[in-house]
């Protein structure tokens, strides 16, 4: 064989990733004295041996870009088709898959644009990628028997300080700088979004029936899911919360807290 | 073991199973024979993916087939991969396992795309003990479908058809003939599709894909978006004709239409299937 299977596979993974395409890839193998497309590759009267690999080199990055709008269609229609085109070829270059399944592929793009140019046009980028990845994450995170009112029931009064809860595994809370979930909603929708505001909000993100959710958190809420988070005893819970808003009925809030928690499936014995 | 054919019931007739049509067949409970499963859309930790399956394998017969086992490789198999889809085989108990002759990464690094290896009795030796570790890791023969291909290359001394026997028969394994992939491949470098139909060895053939694909004038590219063809129609007659009673399955994913349509054409293959079956039977008959 001119060149062994390894060498083979990875020269053609190098070309087929190149950046500028396989001629600029090819170019830059023959500056090193490794290429020579026309030694291993067939051309004939339709295409040359480059013309074949650019059509798997075209795939590879149309594949991952398309992977790329599903995963992020908020950030894909914040920045429009054009930016994202140019964003998703920045990520692939520092961010290849490695991973068997394609849903791992833009797993990093929220931390991308942490650094990325756009940021100067919409600063809130980072954040609402953040929020979309949470989503995705969410609706395949795995499967617990969450809590309902009835199993909350059975538990006799008594025991209930004591008793532990853990937040489900389908459950994200992000603490974000901008209020971005009207921008996922409104997309989702198929609705005109609006530049969302520059506030701290925690996001909560869920999953219920198979579908994700997001509500915004207040104060309370969300000291109470931190502290159920690595699991904690009710009464725990009940403390963090009351701590985080002392002006709040506590023992209120806390009654309508819990019965939205087992409503909405978000919390499991720990 | 050597393989038997018969370790490969006859499922009938079969789509993909593909997101848009979920809701449906959980639903409806369209009739259709049996469906085919991208493995890696499953190979999640929890949710909605995993609740679907669950729900149409109550109610129909499954098959696995990976886009990304990377059996051409020449990186290590991936334990973890395997473990994942090993699970998952044991969970939903598929009739059979399926991916394709070809290698998707190197350097632990995936192209998400099936690249053609060259063609020689080396890659016939590399590819088939990795098939067999593979199903030894299984504790089950797999299937390996012929892909696509958009190149050649200068070292190949072997046609396609050559090494897909010839790693089936080393590795012991079945074989998914991809009827559309010949067609592709055939024209995209130029031998003739019926030589390579003729060629396949009928003992290792357990599964038939059918696909649309897409003209690009140099070239034509296995994209799974449009009708079957007339000319690969008739390369499954052909293909029925040598192969016999083989399970076919219909692969639409892009621009995905309605169930109906995958289910329409699903018939089609099942009425060839039936024509070529009366042929033979009168033809022994009269004999």
């Amino acid at each position: 064989m001119l060149l062994a299977l390894k060498p083979l596979q990875e020269l053609l993974y190098r070309l087929i990733t190149a950046p500028g395409g396989v001629s600029e890839g090819l170019a830059e193998e023959r500056a090193r004295s490794r290429g020579d497309l026309d030694a291993l590759i067939r051309g004939d009267a339709r295409l040359s041996a480059v013309d074949h690999l650019d059509i798997y080199a075209n795939m590879y990055f149309y594949r991952l870009l398309d992977i790329l709008k599903e995963d992020y269609p908020a950030t894909l229609a914040v920045v429009g088709p054009d930016n994202f085109h140019n964003l998703a070829t920045g990520y692939l270059l520092v961010n290849r898959p490695h991973h068997p399944s394609l849903l791992y592929a833009g797993a990093h793009l929220p931390d991308f644009l942490q650094t990325h140019p756009l940021r100067a046009a919409f600063a809130f980028l980072p954040d609402l990628a953040r929020l979309e990845r949470a989503e995705t994450d969410v609706f395949v995170a795995p499967d617990a028997a969450a809590l309902d009112e009835t199993a909350m029931r059975a538990v006799a009064p008594e025991r209930w300080a004591a008793f532990p809860l853990r937040t489900h595994p389908a459950v994200q809370t992000l603490d974000l700088k901008w209020q971005v979930g009207g921008v996922v909603r409104a997309v989702q929708d198929g609705a005109q979004w609006h530049a969302p505001g520059h506030a701290a909000v925690t996001v909560l993100v869920w999953r219920m029936h198979g579908r994700t959710y997001l509500r915004d958190l207040d104060a309370f809420e969300r000291a109470a899911l931190r502290a159920a988070r690595d699991g904690a005893p009710f009464a725990n819970i009940c403390e963090h919360a009351a701590q985080a808003l002392p002006s709040i009925d506590a023992p209120a809030r806390i009654a309508s807290m819990l019965a939205r928690w087992l409503a909405d499936g978000l919390i499991v014995a720990a | 073991m050597q393989m038997n054919r018969a370790d490969f019931p006859f499922l009938g007739f079969g789509v993909g199973l593909r997101r848009p049509h979920y809701a449906h067949i959980i639903d409806a409970r369209p009739r259709i024979d049996w469906f085919e499963v991208i493995s890696e859309n499953f190979m999640v930790p929890g949710g909605r993916p995993l609740q679907v399956l669950e729900a149409v394998r109550a109610n129909y017969p499954i098959v696995l087939h990976g886009v990304s086992l990377s059996i051409g490789s020449t990186d290590p198999l991936n334990r973890g991969y395997l473990r994942e889809l090993r699970d998952l085989a044991r969970r939903f108990e598929p009739a059979w396992i399926s991916d394709h002759l070809c290698w998707t990464g190197v350097g632990g690094r995936n192209l998400h795309d099936l690249l053609p290896l060259p063609y020689t009795g080396e890659t016939v030796r590399h590819v088939a003990a990795r098939i067999r570790e593979v199903q030894d890791f299984l504790g089950r023969r797999i299937l390996i479908e012929n892909v696509s291909s958009y190149l050649q290359f200068t070292d190949s001394n072997l046609t396609e058809w050559q090494f897909l026997a010839a790693v089936a028969d080393e590795a012991d394994c079945a074989i998914l003939l991809d009827v559309n992939n010949i067609f592709v491949s055939a024209f995209n470098h130029g031998f003739d599709a019926h030589t390579y139909i003729d060629s396949v060895p009928v003992g290792r053939v357990a599964q038939f894909h059918l696909a649309g694909h897409s003209d690009h004038g140099t070239h034509l590219l296995d994209t799974h978006d449009h009708p079957i063809r007339g000319e690969v129609w008739a390369l499954y007659e052909r293909a029925v004709r040598r192969f016999g009673n083989v399970a076919a399955l219909i692969e639409w994913d892009d621009n995905i239409p309605e169930f109906d349509v995958l289910a329409a054409a699903a018939d089609r293959a099942r009425a060839i299937h039936s024509s070529v079956e009366r042929g033979a039977n009168s033809h022994a008959a009269r004999s």
